[in-house]
Protein backbone atom coordinates (compact mmCIF):
# COMPACT_ATOMS: atom_id res chain seq x y z
CA UNK A 1 0.00 0.00 0.00
CA UNK A 2 0.62 3.64 -0.19
CA UNK A 3 3.83 4.70 2.11
CA UNK A 4 2.55 8.05 2.40
CA UNK A 5 -0.37 7.55 4.16
CA UNK A 6 1.37 4.65 6.74
CA UNK A 7 2.64 7.96 8.07
CA UNK A 8 -0.01 9.84 10.15
CA UNK A 9 1.68 12.94 10.26
CA UNK A 10 2.34 13.78 6.36
CA UNK A 11 -1.58 12.63 6.04
CA UNK A 12 -2.81 15.19 8.59
CA UNK A 13 -1.06 17.43 6.67
CA UNK A 14 -3.18 17.59 3.81
CA UNK A 15 -5.17 19.86 2.56
CA UNK A 16 -9.32 19.80 1.88
CA UNK A 17 -10.18 19.74 -1.59
CA UNK A 18 -13.72 18.58 -1.81
CA UNK A 19 -15.53 19.02 1.47
CA UNK A 20 -19.19 16.93 1.42
CA UNK A 21 -21.40 18.63 3.86
CA UNK A 22 -24.77 17.60 4.65
CA UNK A 23 -25.47 15.98 0.97
CA UNK A 24 -28.88 14.34 0.25
CA UNK A 25 -29.41 12.25 -3.25
CA UNK A 26 -33.09 11.99 -4.97
CA UNK A 27 -33.65 10.23 -7.85
CA UNK A 28 -37.54 11.09 -7.82
CA UNK A 29 -39.14 10.21 -4.90
CA UNK A 30 -36.00 7.53 -4.12
CA UNK A 31 -33.51 8.85 -1.65
CA UNK A 32 -30.13 7.92 -2.86
CA UNK A 33 -27.62 9.62 -0.38
CA UNK A 34 -28.37 10.45 2.75
CA UNK A 35 -26.57 13.16 4.17
CA UNK A 36 -23.33 12.63 3.22
CA UNK A 37 -20.26 14.32 5.14
CA UNK A 38 -16.69 13.41 4.44
CA UNK A 39 -13.42 15.39 2.95
CA UNK A 40 -11.66 14.68 0.10
CA UNK A 41 -7.70 15.67 0.56
CA UNK A 42 -6.04 17.43 -2.46
CA UNK A 43 -3.42 15.56 -4.32
CA UNK A 44 -3.91 12.05 -3.15
CA UNK A 45 -6.27 9.22 -4.31
CA UNK A 46 -9.73 8.83 -2.64
CA UNK A 47 -11.55 5.34 -3.64
CA UNK A 48 -15.51 4.76 -2.99
CA UNK A 49 -16.44 1.46 -2.53
CA UNK A 50 -19.58 -0.90 -1.46
CA UNK A 51 -21.42 -2.95 -2.82
CA UNK A 52 -23.77 -2.06 -6.15
CA UNK A 53 -26.63 0.59 -5.70
CA UNK A 54 -24.87 1.93 -2.72
CA UNK A 55 -24.91 5.37 -3.80
CA UNK A 56 -20.97 5.39 -5.00
CA UNK A 57 -21.17 6.46 -8.71
CA UNK A 58 -24.64 8.35 -7.57
CA UNK A 59 -22.00 10.87 -4.93
CA UNK A 60 -19.20 10.72 -8.12
CA UNK A 61 -21.72 12.27 -10.59
CA UNK A 62 -22.58 14.69 -7.86
CA UNK A 63 -19.28 16.14 -8.27
CA UNK A 64 -19.06 17.82 -11.32
CA UNK A 65 -23.08 17.86 -11.62
CA UNK A 66 -23.16 15.77 -14.67
CA UNK A 67 -26.46 14.81 -12.91
CA UNK A 68 -27.98 17.77 -13.46
CA UNK A 69 -28.73 16.90 -17.36
CA UNK A 70 -31.33 14.50 -16.15
CA UNK A 71 -34.87 15.83 -14.86
CA UNK A 72 -35.82 14.50 -11.52
CA UNK A 73 -32.63 14.23 -10.07
CA UNK A 74 -31.91 16.71 -7.13
CA UNK A 75 -29.30 17.32 -4.60
CA UNK A 76 -29.21 19.14 -1.49
CA UNK A 77 -26.84 19.96 0.98
CA UNK A 78 -23.25 21.11 -0.01
CA UNK A 79 -20.32 19.94 -1.60
CA UNK A 80 -17.69 22.78 -1.06
CA UNK A 81 -14.31 22.30 -3.97
CA UNK A 82 -12.20 25.04 -2.35
CA UNK A 83 -14.79 26.00 -0.06
CA UNK A 84 -17.05 27.00 -2.46
CA UNK A 85 -20.44 25.62 -3.06
CA UNK A 86 -20.52 23.77 -6.24
CA UNK A 87 -24.24 22.85 -5.54
CA UNK A 88 -25.29 26.91 -5.61
CA UNK A 89 -26.22 27.63 -9.08
CA UNK A 90 -24.33 30.55 -8.73
CA UNK A 91 -21.40 28.76 -9.84
CA UNK A 92 -21.18 27.89 -13.52
CA UNK A 93 -21.26 24.27 -14.89
CA UNK A 94 -18.51 25.78 -17.40
CA UNK A 95 -16.16 27.01 -14.75
CA UNK A 96 -16.98 23.27 -12.39
CA UNK A 97 -16.39 21.64 -15.31
CA UNK A 98 -12.87 22.60 -16.28
CA UNK A 99 -12.03 22.09 -12.43
CA UNK A 100 -13.13 19.08 -12.24
CA UNK A 101 -12.64 16.12 -14.77
CA UNK A 102 -14.33 12.76 -15.51
CA UNK A 103 -13.75 9.29 -16.71
CA UNK A 104 -16.42 6.91 -17.15
CA UNK A 105 -17.02 3.00 -17.18
CA UNK A 106 -17.28 2.42 -20.66
CA UNK A 107 -14.40 4.41 -22.58
CA UNK A 108 -16.26 5.87 -25.45
CA UNK A 109 -14.00 8.32 -27.69
CA UNK A 110 -15.36 10.84 -29.88
CA UNK A 111 -15.97 9.99 -33.23
CA UNK A 112 -13.20 12.08 -34.36
CA UNK A 113 -9.35 11.12 -34.30
CA UNK A 114 -7.46 10.73 -31.73
CA UNK A 115 -5.91 14.21 -32.03
CA UNK A 116 -9.15 16.00 -32.25
CA UNK A 117 -10.21 13.74 -29.35
CA UNK A 118 -7.93 15.54 -26.65
CA UNK A 119 -8.28 19.21 -28.53
CA UNK A 120 -11.82 19.10 -28.58
CA UNK A 121 -12.25 20.13 -25.27
CA UNK A 122 -9.13 22.79 -25.62
CA UNK A 123 -11.10 24.44 -28.20
CA UNK A 124 -14.17 24.98 -26.56
CA UNK A 125 -12.24 26.82 -23.19
CA UNK A 126 -9.02 28.40 -25.11
CA UNK A 127 -7.77 29.76 -28.17
CA UNK A 128 -4.41 28.65 -28.51
CA UNK A 129 -2.10 29.20 -31.28
CA UNK A 130 -1.68 25.74 -33.58
CA UNK A 131 1.36 25.20 -32.31
CA UNK A 132 0.47 26.00 -28.18
CA UNK A 133 -2.81 23.42 -28.95
CA UNK A 134 -0.10 20.80 -30.34
CA UNK A 135 1.82 20.59 -27.30
CA UNK A 136 -1.13 21.10 -24.94
CA UNK A 137 -2.32 17.71 -26.58
CA UNK A 138 1.31 16.19 -26.13
CA UNK A 139 1.10 16.90 -22.97
CA UNK A 140 -1.81 15.19 -22.43
CA UNK A 141 -1.35 11.96 -24.03
CA UNK A 142 2.01 11.95 -22.16
CA UNK A 143 0.76 12.29 -18.72
CA UNK A 144 -1.94 9.45 -19.73
CA UNK A 145 0.84 7.48 -20.88
CA UNK A 146 -0.13 7.40 -24.51
CA UNK A 147 1.76 9.20 -26.47
CA UNK A 148 4.49 6.76 -27.60
CA UNK A 149 1.74 4.70 -28.97
CA UNK A 150 0.03 7.16 -30.75
CA UNK A 151 2.77 9.36 -31.69
CA UNK A 152 2.70 8.83 -35.03
CA UNK A 153 -1.17 7.80 -35.97
CA UNK A 154 -2.84 11.22 -34.15
CA UNK A 155 -4.65 11.83 -37.00
CA UNK A 156 -6.31 8.10 -37.47
CA UNK A 157 -9.74 7.58 -35.65
CA UNK A 158 -9.72 7.36 -31.90
CA UNK A 159 -11.94 4.38 -32.81
CA UNK A 160 -8.95 2.13 -34.05
CA UNK A 161 -7.26 2.19 -30.27
CA UNK A 162 -7.77 -0.93 -28.39
CA UNK A 163 -9.98 -0.88 -25.34
CA UNK A 164 -7.07 0.02 -23.24
CA UNK A 165 -5.97 2.51 -24.97
CA UNK A 166 -9.28 4.29 -25.68
CA UNK A 167 -9.43 4.36 -21.92
CA UNK A 168 -6.39 6.40 -21.31
CA UNK A 169 -7.41 8.03 -24.32
CA UNK A 170 -10.36 9.44 -22.20
CA UNK A 171 -8.11 10.11 -19.11
CA UNK A 172 -6.12 12.13 -21.76
CA UNK A 173 -8.60 14.07 -23.20
CA UNK A 174 -10.01 15.10 -19.75
CA UNK A 175 -6.75 15.68 -18.46
CA UNK A 176 -6.16 18.07 -21.09
CA UNK A 177 -7.94 20.99 -19.62
CA UNK A 178 -6.02 20.52 -16.45
CA UNK A 179 -8.58 20.12 -14.04
CA UNK A 180 -7.73 20.01 -10.33
CA UNK A 181 -10.04 17.31 -9.90
CA UNK A 182 -10.34 13.50 -11.88
CA UNK A 183 -13.48 11.84 -11.27
CA UNK A 184 -13.00 7.68 -12.60
CA UNK A 185 -16.47 5.79 -12.47
CA UNK A 186 -15.19 2.19 -12.56
CA UNK A 187 -12.79 3.02 -15.00
CA UNK A 188 -11.18 -0.19 -15.40
CA UNK A 189 -14.35 -2.74 -14.68
CA UNK A 190 -13.80 -3.51 -18.11
CA UNK A 191 -10.38 -3.61 -19.29
CA UNK A 192 -7.93 -6.88 -18.70
CA UNK A 193 -5.58 -7.15 -16.28
CA UNK A 194 -2.65 -5.22 -17.87
CA UNK A 195 -4.86 -2.58 -18.90
CA UNK A 196 -6.12 -2.06 -15.60
CA UNK A 197 -2.31 -2.35 -14.20
CA UNK A 198 -1.27 0.54 -16.90
CA UNK A 199 -4.10 3.04 -15.70
CA UNK A 200 -3.38 2.14 -12.03
CA UNK A 201 -0.24 3.12 -12.49
CA UNK A 202 -0.80 6.15 -13.87
CA UNK A 203 -3.43 7.20 -11.37
CA UNK A 204 -0.19 6.97 -9.36
CA UNK A 205 1.64 9.16 -11.32
CA UNK A 206 -1.31 11.74 -11.47
CA UNK A 207 -2.10 12.03 -8.07
CA UNK A 208 1.13 15.07 -8.14
CA UNK A 209 -0.86 17.08 -10.07
CA UNK A 210 -4.62 15.80 -9.68
CA UNK A 211 -6.85 14.96 -6.59
CA UNK A 212 -8.39 11.85 -7.69
CA UNK A 213 -11.61 10.46 -6.87
CA UNK A 214 -12.26 6.94 -8.15
CA UNK A 215 -14.93 4.20 -7.65
CA UNK A 216 -14.45 0.98 -7.74
CA UNK A 217 -16.41 -2.14 -7.24
CA UNK A 218 -13.11 -3.81 -7.08
CA UNK A 219 -11.44 -3.71 -2.94
CA UNK A 220 -8.02 -4.44 -4.20
CA UNK A 221 -7.78 -1.87 -6.65
CA UNK A 222 -9.15 0.59 -4.01
CA UNK A 223 -6.39 -0.75 -1.69
CA UNK A 224 -3.56 -0.63 -4.34
CA UNK A 225 -4.49 2.85 -5.49
CA UNK A 226 -5.86 4.74 -3.16
CA UNK A 227 -4.76 6.96 0.10
CA UNK A 228 -7.76 7.32 1.23
CA UNK A 229 -11.62 5.01 1.27
CA UNK A 230 -14.97 6.01 1.68
CA UNK A 231 -17.08 2.46 2.52
CA UNK A 232 -20.47 3.09 1.35
CA UNK A 233 -23.51 1.35 2.20
CA UNK A 234 -27.30 1.96 1.01
CA UNK A 235 -26.85 5.44 -0.07
CA UNK A 236 -25.02 6.19 3.78
CA UNK A 237 -21.30 6.87 3.90
CA UNK A 238 -20.36 3.69 6.65
CA UNK A 239 -16.92 4.88 7.31
CA UNK A 240 -14.05 7.02 5.58
CA UNK A 241 -10.50 6.84 6.65
CA UNK A 242 -7.01 6.12 5.31
CA UNK A 243 -7.35 3.03 3.18
CA UNK A 244 -4.35 0.88 5.55
CA UNK A 245 -6.95 1.92 8.47
CA UNK A 246 -10.22 1.05 6.49
CA UNK A 247 -8.82 -1.87 5.18
CA UNK A 248 -6.89 -3.61 8.27
CA UNK A 249 -8.73 -1.83 11.47
CA UNK A 250 -11.96 -1.12 10.22
CA UNK A 251 -13.84 1.03 12.78
CA UNK A 252 -17.46 -0.59 11.51
CA UNK A 253 -18.67 -3.88 11.72
CA UNK A 254 -20.13 -3.52 8.42
CA UNK A 255 -17.06 -3.03 6.70
CA UNK A 256 -15.26 -5.03 7.97
CA UNK A 257 -18.57 -7.43 6.83
CA UNK A 258 -17.83 -5.98 3.01
CA UNK A 259 -13.80 -5.97 2.68
CA UNK A 260 -13.81 -9.43 4.58
CA UNK A 261 -16.22 -10.48 1.69
CA UNK A 262 -18.90 -12.07 3.73
CA UNK A 263 -21.34 -9.64 2.38
CA UNK A 264 -21.70 -7.62 -0.57
CA UNK B 1 -27.99 -39.00 -31.30
CA UNK B 2 -29.99 -40.21 -28.59
CA UNK B 3 -32.21 -42.57 -28.67
CA UNK B 4 -35.36 -40.19 -28.31
CA UNK B 5 -33.82 -38.33 -31.18
CA UNK B 6 -34.77 -41.48 -33.10
CA UNK B 7 -38.50 -41.86 -31.87
CA UNK B 8 -41.13 -40.64 -33.58
CA UNK B 9 -41.57 -37.14 -31.56
CA UNK B 10 -38.20 -36.31 -33.53
CA UNK B 11 -39.82 -37.21 -37.03
CA UNK B 12 -42.91 -35.32 -36.52
CA UNK B 13 -40.87 -31.92 -35.33
CA UNK B 14 -38.26 -32.62 -38.19
CA UNK B 15 -41.89 -32.63 -40.30
CA UNK B 16 -42.68 -29.41 -38.66
CA UNK B 17 -39.49 -27.96 -39.36
CA UNK B 18 -39.65 -29.41 -43.07
CA UNK B 19 -42.94 -27.64 -43.30
CA UNK B 20 -42.14 -24.38 -41.84
CA UNK B 21 -39.40 -23.79 -44.42
CA UNK B 22 -40.96 -24.84 -47.43
CA UNK B 23 -43.57 -22.03 -46.72
CA UNK B 24 -40.97 -19.74 -45.61
CA UNK B 25 -38.83 -20.10 -49.02
CA UNK B 26 -42.69 -20.31 -50.96
CA UNK B 27 -43.42 -16.95 -49.30
CA UNK B 28 -40.45 -15.86 -49.88
CA UNK B 29 -40.26 -16.76 -53.67
CA UNK B 30 -44.00 -15.31 -53.96
CA UNK B 31 -42.98 -11.98 -53.15
CA UNK B 32 -39.56 -11.90 -55.07
CA UNK B 33 -41.25 -13.43 -58.42
CA UNK B 34 -44.16 -10.13 -58.69
CA UNK B 35 -40.64 -7.87 -57.38
CA UNK B 36 -38.17 -9.81 -60.66
CA UNK B 37 -41.45 -9.51 -62.97
CA UNK B 38 -41.79 -6.14 -62.37
CA UNK B 39 -37.86 -5.14 -62.73
CA UNK B 40 -37.72 -7.48 -65.85
CA UNK B 41 -40.77 -5.91 -67.56
CA UNK B 42 -39.81 -2.67 -66.83
CA UNK B 43 -36.32 -3.33 -67.82
CA UNK B 44 -37.60 -4.70 -71.39
CA UNK B 45 -39.61 -1.98 -72.13
CA UNK B 46 -37.92 0.86 -70.34
CA UNK B 47 -34.41 0.25 -72.41
CA UNK B 48 -36.40 -0.34 -75.18
CA UNK B 49 -38.21 2.78 -75.18
CA UNK B 50 -35.06 4.75 -73.91
CA UNK B 51 -32.83 7.07 -76.03
CA UNK B 52 -31.18 10.34 -76.15
CA UNK B 53 -34.22 12.43 -76.58
CA UNK B 54 -35.63 10.76 -73.89
CA UNK B 55 -33.50 13.39 -71.66
CA UNK B 56 -32.92 16.10 -74.28
CA UNK B 57 -36.59 16.73 -75.42
CA UNK B 58 -39.34 18.14 -73.56
CA UNK B 59 -43.11 15.81 -73.74
CA UNK B 60 -44.56 15.49 -76.80
CA UNK B 61 -48.33 16.61 -78.00
CA UNK B 62 -50.50 13.73 -78.65
CA UNK B 63 -48.88 10.78 -80.91
CA UNK B 64 -45.56 13.13 -81.60
CA UNK B 65 -41.92 11.90 -80.56
CA UNK B 66 -40.14 13.61 -77.83
CA UNK B 67 -38.53 13.75 -74.43
CA UNK B 68 -38.94 13.42 -70.43
CA UNK B 69 -36.75 16.19 -70.10
CA UNK B 70 -39.03 19.14 -68.47
CA UNK B 71 -40.74 16.10 -66.38
CA UNK B 72 -37.02 14.62 -65.15
CA UNK B 73 -36.16 18.42 -64.59
CA UNK B 74 -39.45 19.28 -62.40
CA UNK B 75 -39.15 16.14 -60.10
CA UNK B 76 -35.33 16.52 -59.84
CA UNK B 77 -36.50 20.69 -58.50
CA UNK B 78 -39.22 19.35 -56.86
CA UNK B 79 -37.44 16.68 -55.03
CA UNK B 80 -34.98 19.32 -54.11
CA UNK B 81 -37.26 21.47 -52.54
CA UNK B 82 -38.95 18.74 -50.76
CA UNK B 83 -35.76 17.63 -49.27
CA UNK B 84 -34.50 21.18 -48.44
CA UNK B 85 -37.53 22.29 -46.53
CA UNK B 86 -38.27 18.64 -45.00
CA UNK B 87 -34.76 17.24 -43.92
CA UNK B 88 -33.54 20.48 -42.02
CA UNK B 89 -36.86 21.06 -40.29
CA UNK B 90 -36.55 17.09 -39.78
CA UNK B 91 -33.67 16.78 -38.27
CA UNK B 92 -34.57 20.01 -35.94
CA UNK B 93 -37.08 17.95 -34.87
CA UNK B 94 -35.70 15.06 -34.25
CA UNK B 95 -32.53 16.66 -32.38
CA UNK B 96 -35.71 18.41 -30.22
CA UNK B 97 -37.12 14.97 -29.69
CA UNK B 98 -34.12 12.89 -28.29
CA UNK B 99 -31.81 15.39 -26.79
CA UNK B 100 -33.67 18.20 -25.27
CA UNK B 101 -37.47 17.44 -24.51
CA UNK B 102 -36.20 15.31 -21.53
CA UNK B 103 -38.12 17.85 -19.39
CA UNK B 104 -41.43 17.82 -21.42
CA UNK B 105 -41.96 14.26 -21.77
CA UNK B 106 -45.66 15.03 -22.46
CA UNK B 107 -45.30 17.11 -25.38
CA UNK B 108 -42.32 14.49 -26.58
CA UNK B 109 -44.30 11.68 -26.57
CA UNK B 110 -47.46 13.36 -27.98
CA UNK B 111 -44.75 14.92 -31.14
CA UNK B 112 -43.74 11.48 -31.60
CA UNK B 113 -47.40 10.01 -32.07
CA UNK B 114 -48.03 12.84 -34.15
CA UNK B 115 -45.21 12.24 -36.29
CA UNK B 116 -45.76 8.74 -36.60
CA UNK B 117 -49.71 9.49 -37.81
CA UNK B 118 -47.99 11.63 -40.64
CA UNK B 119 -45.16 9.00 -41.39
CA UNK B 120 -48.27 6.56 -42.01
CA UNK B 121 -50.52 9.46 -43.48
CA UNK B 122 -51.80 8.65 -47.50
CA UNK B 123 -50.28 10.56 -49.46
CA UNK B 124 -52.97 11.70 -51.46
CA UNK B 125 -54.27 13.33 -48.39
CA UNK B 126 -51.06 15.66 -47.80
CA UNK B 127 -51.46 16.66 -51.41
CA UNK B 128 -55.31 17.76 -50.80
CA UNK B 129 -53.99 19.68 -47.92
CA UNK B 130 -50.99 21.52 -49.86
CA UNK B 131 -54.12 22.16 -52.61
CA UNK B 132 -56.27 23.63 -49.90
CA UNK B 133 -53.12 25.77 -48.16
CA UNK B 134 -51.23 26.41 -51.37
CA UNK B 135 -53.06 26.30 -54.28
CA UNK B 136 -56.47 27.17 -53.83
CA UNK B 137 -55.09 30.29 -51.91
CA UNK B 138 -53.32 31.76 -54.47
CA UNK B 139 -55.52 30.49 -57.06
CA UNK B 140 -53.04 28.49 -59.69
CA UNK B 141 -51.16 25.15 -59.30
CA UNK B 142 -47.59 25.21 -58.61
CA UNK B 143 -43.93 23.87 -58.39
CA UNK B 144 -43.82 25.45 -55.13
CA UNK B 145 -46.89 23.80 -54.24
CA UNK B 146 -45.48 20.11 -55.05
CA UNK B 147 -42.20 20.66 -53.57
CA UNK B 148 -44.26 21.42 -50.21
CA UNK B 149 -46.60 18.77 -50.52
CA UNK B 150 -43.30 16.69 -51.13
CA UNK B 151 -41.58 18.07 -47.83
CA UNK B 152 -44.24 16.52 -46.24
CA UNK B 153 -43.60 13.42 -47.01
CA UNK B 154 -39.70 13.85 -46.24
CA UNK B 155 -40.30 15.07 -42.64
CA UNK B 156 -41.78 12.31 -40.60
CA UNK B 157 -39.00 9.97 -42.23
CA UNK B 158 -36.27 12.44 -41.09
CA UNK B 159 -37.52 13.19 -37.55
CA UNK B 160 -38.20 9.16 -36.99
CA UNK B 161 -34.71 8.58 -38.28
CA UNK B 162 -32.93 11.43 -36.98
CA UNK B 163 -34.66 10.38 -33.36
CA UNK B 164 -33.87 7.06 -33.53
CA UNK B 165 -30.46 7.35 -34.30
CA UNK B 166 -29.73 10.05 -31.90
CA UNK B 167 -30.78 7.85 -29.10
CA UNK B 168 -28.54 4.75 -30.57
CA UNK B 169 -25.22 7.19 -29.58
CA UNK B 170 -24.33 6.04 -25.65
CA UNK B 171 -25.38 8.35 -23.14
CA UNK B 172 -21.46 8.19 -21.84
CA UNK B 173 -20.65 9.88 -25.17
CA UNK B 174 -22.90 12.63 -24.24
CA UNK B 175 -21.65 12.60 -20.55
CA UNK B 176 -18.18 12.70 -21.62
CA UNK B 177 -18.54 15.81 -23.75
CA UNK B 178 -20.97 17.14 -21.15
CA UNK B 179 -18.52 16.83 -18.64
CA UNK B 180 -15.77 19.13 -20.41
CA UNK B 181 -17.78 22.12 -19.64
CA UNK B 182 -18.78 22.11 -23.57
CA UNK B 183 -22.59 23.22 -23.68
CA UNK B 184 -25.27 20.79 -25.00
CA UNK B 185 -26.14 22.65 -28.41
CA UNK B 186 -22.39 22.56 -29.28
CA UNK B 187 -22.23 18.42 -28.12
CA UNK B 188 -25.25 18.01 -30.28
CA UNK B 189 -23.50 19.41 -32.97
CA UNK B 190 -19.88 18.61 -33.06
CA UNK B 191 -20.37 14.95 -31.21
CA UNK B 192 -23.93 13.56 -31.42
CA UNK B 193 -24.31 14.71 -35.18
CA UNK B 194 -20.95 12.77 -35.79
CA UNK B 195 -21.60 9.75 -34.56
CA UNK B 196 -25.58 9.64 -35.93
CA UNK B 197 -24.38 11.24 -39.19
CA UNK B 198 -24.69 7.77 -41.44
CA UNK B 199 -28.71 7.17 -39.72
CA UNK B 200 -29.42 10.77 -40.19
CA UNK B 201 -28.04 11.08 -44.05
CA UNK B 202 -29.75 7.36 -44.32
CA UNK B 203 -33.13 8.53 -43.12
CA UNK B 204 -32.97 11.79 -45.72
CA UNK B 205 -31.76 9.64 -48.51
CA UNK B 206 -34.57 7.15 -47.97
CA UNK B 207 -37.17 10.24 -47.15
CA UNK B 208 -35.76 11.25 -51.19
CA UNK B 209 -36.49 7.95 -52.33
CA UNK B 210 -40.12 7.88 -51.49
CA UNK B 211 -41.12 10.97 -52.66
CA UNK B 212 -39.28 10.32 -56.08
CA UNK B 213 -42.07 8.30 -57.35
CA UNK B 214 -44.49 9.87 -55.76
CA UNK B 215 -48.11 10.76 -58.15
CA UNK B 216 -50.87 12.02 -55.73
CA UNK B 217 -49.30 14.86 -53.69
CA UNK B 218 -48.50 16.35 -57.23
CA UNK B 219 -51.57 15.67 -59.10
CA UNK B 220 -52.69 18.74 -57.07
CA UNK B 221 -50.65 20.55 -56.28
CA UNK B 222 -47.93 20.83 -59.25
CA UNK B 223 -50.26 19.27 -62.08
CA UNK B 224 -48.26 18.67 -65.34
CA UNK B 225 -47.15 20.71 -68.08
CA UNK B 226 -46.76 19.54 -71.14
CA UNK B 227 -44.03 22.17 -71.84
CA UNK B 228 -40.51 23.85 -70.40
CA UNK B 229 -42.31 25.66 -66.61
CA UNK B 230 -40.93 29.19 -66.70
CA UNK B 231 -40.67 29.22 -63.29
CA UNK B 232 -42.51 27.08 -60.39
CA UNK B 233 -45.10 29.16 -59.94
CA UNK B 234 -47.01 27.62 -62.70
CA UNK B 235 -47.79 24.04 -63.30
CA UNK B 236 -44.88 21.58 -63.62
CA UNK B 237 -44.45 18.25 -65.13
CA UNK B 238 -43.02 15.59 -62.67
CA UNK B 239 -42.17 12.02 -64.07
CA UNK B 240 -44.92 10.09 -61.85
CA UNK B 241 -47.62 12.45 -63.21
CA UNK B 242 -46.40 11.93 -66.62
CA UNK B 243 -46.48 8.19 -66.59
CA UNK B 244 -50.01 8.31 -64.88
CA UNK B 245 -51.22 10.73 -68.04
CA UNK B 246 -49.36 8.98 -70.61
CA UNK B 247 -49.54 4.77 -69.83
CA UNK B 248 -53.73 5.92 -70.00
CA UNK B 249 -53.40 6.91 -73.13
CA UNK B 250 -53.70 5.33 -76.71
CA UNK B 251 -51.12 6.70 -77.82
CA UNK B 252 -47.88 4.38 -78.75
CA UNK B 253 -45.23 6.92 -78.47
CA UNK B 254 -46.66 8.19 -74.97
CA UNK B 255 -46.46 4.61 -73.65
CA UNK B 256 -43.17 3.93 -74.53
CA UNK B 257 -42.24 7.60 -72.69
CA UNK B 258 -43.86 5.96 -70.09
CA UNK B 259 -41.93 3.31 -70.00
CA UNK B 260 -38.96 5.03 -70.28
CA UNK B 261 -40.17 7.16 -67.10
CA UNK B 262 -41.00 4.01 -64.92
CA UNK B 263 -37.69 2.63 -65.56
CA UNK B 264 -35.30 5.78 -64.72
CA UNK B 265 -37.32 6.39 -61.35
CA UNK B 266 -37.20 2.08 -60.58
CA UNK B 267 -33.45 2.44 -61.64
CA UNK B 268 -32.74 5.35 -59.54
CA UNK B 269 -34.63 4.53 -56.62
CA UNK B 270 -33.06 1.30 -56.81
CA UNK B 271 -29.65 3.11 -56.74
CA UNK B 272 -30.46 5.41 -53.93
CA UNK B 273 -31.58 2.53 -51.26
CA UNK B 274 -28.75 -0.13 -52.63
CA UNK B 275 -26.53 2.80 -52.07
CA UNK B 276 -27.79 3.86 -49.20
CA UNK B 277 -27.61 0.66 -47.04
CA UNK B 278 -24.44 -0.31 -48.52
CA UNK B 279 -22.70 2.76 -47.44
CA UNK B 280 -24.42 2.00 -44.12
CA UNK B 281 -22.99 -1.09 -43.94
CA UNK B 282 -19.51 0.12 -44.65
CA UNK B 283 -19.88 2.83 -42.00
CA UNK B 284 -21.18 -0.06 -39.32
CA UNK B 285 -18.09 -2.03 -40.00
CA UNK B 286 -15.70 0.74 -40.30
CA UNK B 287 -17.01 1.41 -36.16
CA UNK B 288 -16.65 -2.04 -35.40
CA UNK B 289 -13.18 -2.70 -36.90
Amino acid sequence: MNDRTSDPSLAEATRTKISVRGLDFYYNASHALKNVQFDVPEGKVTAIIGPSGCGKSTLLRVFNRIYSNYAGLRATGQVLLDGENILADSYSLNRLRTRVGMVFQKAVPFPLSIYENVAYGLRHHVKLPRVQLEERVEVALREAALWSEVKDKLQSSALSLSGGQQQRLCIARAIALRPQVLLLDEPTSALDPIATGRIEELLNQLQRDYTIVIVTHNMQQAARVSSYTAYMLLGELMEFGATAELFTRPKKRQTEDYITGRFG
Amino acid sequence: MTLAARGPRYRRRRATDLIAKVLGVAATLFGLFFLAWILLVSLRNGVHALNLQTFLQATPSPGGQGGLANALFGSLVMSAIGVAIGAPLGVAAGTYLSEFAERQPALRETVRFVNDILLSAPSIVLGLFIYTLAVRTVGHFSGWAGGIALALIVLPVVVRTTDETLRLVPNVMREAALSLGIPRWKVTIQVLYRAAAPGILTGILLGLARISGETAPLLFTALNNQYWAENLNGPTASVPVVIFQFAMSPYDTWHDLAWAGAFIVTVFVLLLSVGTRAYLLRNRMDSAG
